[in-house]
């Protein structure tokens, strides 16, 4: 079942947590909504789930106007940062939860509870844990009771919010990878919240990135990654050098580079910078002709494959990151204190006070 | 050299520098015992020993044998329970009210439930006579159909109900606001209705505050006095509880008799202390910390409405 | 966690309707009838009522004792409360559970003991009332049992502030130079005053209203030992209920301001940091 917001907006007091959001999540897609805290992504998942009312905007599922429903009604499967487990109930009894509430011309026999229980307790590897109490489990075990609990009901639409959020770093990839594979078993539609990116890119299909209420993009991780439509998003995703400079008559000048800009064809002199990814540098002994600029290798650091390299522009003394695959490094036998010159692969351009 | 851990104040390895010394440690905690001992400790022996003081037969018959004090004790087993389980539903509708909720005049409401505590007993009990006394405002009427309230055994219900409904309220509403709501939100995703959220979530987390704040209500019902005498008329026999009792066997010079009943109360009294602490430790940590400030205010005054976000 | 709208939570208008119906029923309304009744009394009759001097012995008895008794528990609150957060000792569990008994106990078996006690021959009354110490049927029997009352209040206040005080401000003064008692007096006494003020506070609003207990110690001589919600009681027994309904307001009327006074006194402390 497709999810698909339109509009949102939605105020707190004075304070606005999301302004005129809207994005859609295909049938079976696993998406992210990725963005640092405050930017209203956890509101609108709620939102998605009723457990927020927009004061503006549709929720759709599948076509079908959701917005009035009760959460009861929505048939989401919401699994919370905390978890949020049933502490004076066993993880079966937990997981049992959403089927023995049914009203009584729904719910299926003791029987079938059990069985369906029990599959789920071996899809989350934790059928050995059935007659446990949450406080007995680790934070990892718990997120994937409070997994199989939303899955119980069978929903259209799982929302999960920062799932991995409360565990430490070696728990969060197993389970995150795990997340994933269980994803592919069921298809559902999926949309996880996290303002964590690697784990935004290794896991969704789609990633919404968002900021201070609003989307910043939407795409592929891949399209998020290597062409970043805002400075924030360029900003937020990975490391960023930035090369200050003027646009004039659809031609930028960025210190020593010139790019065509055809967008701006009809800016007269106004600011602008330039983003590249510390990859996307090119470093070389010599010039060779294609403008460069001179820099001064300040710090080198090997961090496992790659390297990074900081250096200092000779024009500006503005801090460069530039990042060299283990190869390149050695064949180039760089040192601290020497002198090189830095041509960008890619640059985007972007006009605004920043 | 004292160790370099930081120990939180009241543990029992104080740092060097903060030892007071042997003396002045020694005499303050025997003062201290001291007056307790002579404030406390030393009045509920004296209890037990003059109730005891003819022999445990006379003891025995005391309690059993005269038909007033038999009805008294019927009397206060039937009154206190029923007026603590009003307050239970009460206590529960409120704390779920005001714990879940923010609404216009919700401070209003919570000062509402505060003010029994505030009132004299003495006076709670006028105002009820000002109520349903035969002189009162529905007297006539109750007096026409023949219902007693004043006087009768409602009457004891109601004064008691009154002097006691902060009690269980108050203590369900903290309980429900440090255990949180994601659970009750996590039941409501899962298709759970308002009934089945309540009682298969709800009560469940906040079984021990409620056990706790039934038998603080409990133990204050049963030894409800003053409200209690100005509604009862204290007819021996009919309406008298077991405090007015023991007042009225003083009154006759019946020393034995009162100290025997008085003791039965006395028994009530440390039961509760015993159960409070087995429940305090029950519910770990600082929420016991938090409880044992609040039983002080929850058994007999006013304290400022809850602090919560406005 | 973000508020919840009670369009999310089911249950809402049922409990609030049904706490609020329960409410007006059981406080509301009597309340209300006890403000009515007196009001029925003309201005004369009221101020007649509540300002004979049988009225005014019973006020100043009333609020003399329980402010005697809130300070007395004041101060050995303080020795309790110090002696259980930074001392140990053999049977302090136990020690630290009784305490508590004043709050279970019934004020009338608190009444019937403490008049047994102090009489002549009492346990204590044996050794007092030689020495000329009437501890029944007195006003220092009021304050007695008064302070028995109260002690747990202001125990149970001051008791987590000194729990939750910092080791390292009393060694910053130790390195300073502090002798143990200056210690206690500069350093930690200030940080404890807003709990004496609300414990003094919770202790005086308990005693003003207390009838079981003293109808038993103090022999209710009217003019002597009468506290006010005994005369109370005694002009009912007369039938008199205009009478008492009026003096039972000056009662509520100081029972509200102390409960607003509470709450005040609260919100300065917590200001301040408990």
């Amino acid at each position: 079942m497709s999810i698909e917001v339109q509009n949102i907006i939605k105020t707190f007091g004075a304070f606005t947590a999301l302004q005129d959001v809207s994005f859609q999540a295909p049938t079976g897609e696993l998406v992210a909504l990725l963005g640092p805290s405050g930017s209203g992504k956890t509101t609108l998942l709620r939102i998605i789930a009723g457990l927020e009312v927009a004061d503006q905007g549709t929720v759709l599922f599948h076509g079908e106007d959701a917005t009035d429903r009760s959460v009861r009604d929505r048939q989401v499967g919401f699994v919370f940062q905390h978890y949020a487990l049933f502490q004076h109930m066993t993880v079966f009894e937990n997981i049992a939860f959403g089927l023995r509430v049914r009203p009584r011309t729904l719910r299926p026999s003791a029987r079938d509870i059990r069985t369906r229980v029990s599959a789920l307790l071996q899809l989350v590897q934790l059928d050995w844990l059935a007659d446990r109490y949450p406080a007995q489990l680790s934070g990892g075990q718990r997120q994937r009771v409070a997994l199989a609990r939303a899955l119980a009901v069978q929903p259209k639409v799982l929302l999960l919010d920062e799932p991995f959020g409360a565990l430490d770093a070696k728990v969060r990839k197993e389970l995150r990878r795990w997340l994933r594979r269980l994803h592919d078993e069921m298809h559902i539609t999926s949309v996880f919240v996290t303002h964590d990116q690697e784990e935004a890119l290794e896991v969704a299909d789609r990633v919404v990135i968002m900021d201070k209420g609003r989307i910043e993009q939407i795409g592929t991780p891949e399209e998020v990654y290597e062409h970043p439509a805002t400075p924030f998003v360029y900003h937020f995703l990975g490391n960023v050098n930035l090369f200050h400079g003027h646009i004039h008559a659809g031609q930028a000048r960025l210190g020593e580079f010139e790019i065509e800009v055809p967008e701006y064809a009809d800016a007269q002199d106004i600011p602008a910078v330039g983003y590249v990814r510390p990859y996307d540098i090119v470093v070389e002994r010599h010039r060779n002709g294609t403008p460069a600029i001179e820099a001064l290798v300040s710090h080198i650091q090997r961090i496992g494959p790659l390297v990074h390299l900081e250096l200092t522009r000779g024009d500006t003394g503005d801090l460069i990151e530039v990042e060299l695959s283990k190869e390149r490094y050695w064949d180039m036998q760089i040192a601290p204190g020497e002198r090189v010159f830095l041509t960008p692969r890619q640059l985007k351009v972007f006009v605004h006070d920043h | 050299m004292a160790a370099d851990v930081h120990t939180p104040a009241g543990s029992t390895e104080r740092r060097t520098a903060l030892q007071d010394p042997w003396l002045v440690r020694w005499s303050l905690i025997i003062a201290a015992v001291g007056v307790v001992g002579v404030l406390v400790i030393v009045p509920v022996i004296n209890v037990f020993y003059e109730a005891l003081a003819r022999g445990a037969g006379t003891y025995i018959q005391n309690l059993l044998v005269d038909p007033d004090t038999r009805h008294a004790i019927v009397l206060t087993l039937t009154v206190a329970p029923v007026a603590v389980v009003l307050n239970v539903v009460f206590g529960m509708a409120a704390a779920w009210a005001i714990a879940r909720y923010q609404f216009p005049g919700r401070t209003i409401v919570i000062t509402l439930i505060d003010l029994p505590f505030s009132v004299s007993p003495v006076v709670a009990g006028l105002i009820f006579v000002l109520l349903f006394g035969l002189q009162g405002y529905f007297g006539p009427w109750l007096h026409a159909h023949h219902l007693k309230i004043i006087f009768a055994t409602p009457g004891l219900i109601l004064v008691t109900a009154f002097v006691t409904c902060p009690f269980v309220a108050r203590e369900l509403i903290l309980v429900m606001q440090a255990v949180g709501t994601e659970e009750e939100i996590a039941a409501l995703s899962l298709g759970a209705n308002g009934w089945q959220l309540f009682w298969r979530v709800t009560v469940p987390n906040m079984r021990w505050g409620l056990l706790y704040g039934v038998i603080l209500c409990n133990a204050r019902a049963m030894g409800e006095f003053g409200a209690v005498y100005v509604v009862s008329g204290h007819i021996a026999g009919k309406t008298d509880t077991m405090p007015l009792r023991v007042e009225k066997l003083w009154q006759e010079y019946n020393l034995p008799g009162a100290f025997a009943l008085a003791s039965l109360l006395t028994l009530l009294a440390l039961v509760t202390l015993l159960v409070k602490v087995g429940l305090e430790r029950k519910m770990h940590g600082d929420a016991a910390k938090a409880l044992q400030s609040t039983s002080a205010e929850l058994l007999l005054d006013a304290r400022s409405p809850l602090k919560e976000s406005a | 966690m973000s508020t919840l709208n009670h369009r999310i939570l089911p249950g809402f208008r049922l409990s609030l309707s049904y706490a609020l119906t329960y409410l007006t029923i059981l406080v509301l309304i009597p309340l209300a009838v006890c403000f009515a009744k007196a009001s029925t009394l003309t201005w004369d009759t009221f101020w007649g009522t509540v300002w004979t001097e049988r009225a005014l012995a019973a006020y100043e008895l009333t609020f003399g004792a329980s402010c005697a008794a809130a300070v007395v528990d004041v101060a050995l609150g303080l020795l309790i409360a110090w002696v259980l957060v930074r001392y140990e000792f053999p049977l302090k569990p136990l020690f630290d559970a009784i305490i508590d008994l004043p709050l279970a106990l019934p004020t009338a078996v608190a009444g019937l003991v403490y008049s047994s006690l102090y009489v002549q021959k009492g346990w204590f009354g044996q050794f007092l009332v030689p020495l000329g110490i009437e501890g029944a049927y007195s006003r220092l029997a009021i304050v007695l049992v008064l302070t028995f009352i109260g002690l747990p209040l202001t125990v149970r206040t001051m008791q987590p502030v000194l729990a939750t005080f910092d080791d390292e401000t009393e060694e910053a003064a130790a390195c300073l130079g502090a002798s143990r008692f200056r210690t206690f007096a500069y350093v930690i006494l200030p940080t404890l005053y807003p709990a004496i003020v609300t414990g003094f506070a919770l202790a005086f609003a308990r005693a003003l209203g207390e009838y079981g207990s003293v109808v038993f110690v103090s022999g209710n001589m009217p003019y002597k030992t009468e506290i006010a919600p005994v005369l109370i009681v005694a002009r009912l027994e007369e039938f008199a209920y205009g009478e008492a309904t009026a003096i039972a307001v000056v009662l509520l009327v100081i029972s509200f301001s102390m409960l607003a006074i509470i709450n005040l006194l609260e919100r300065w402390s917590q200001r301040y940091g408990s």
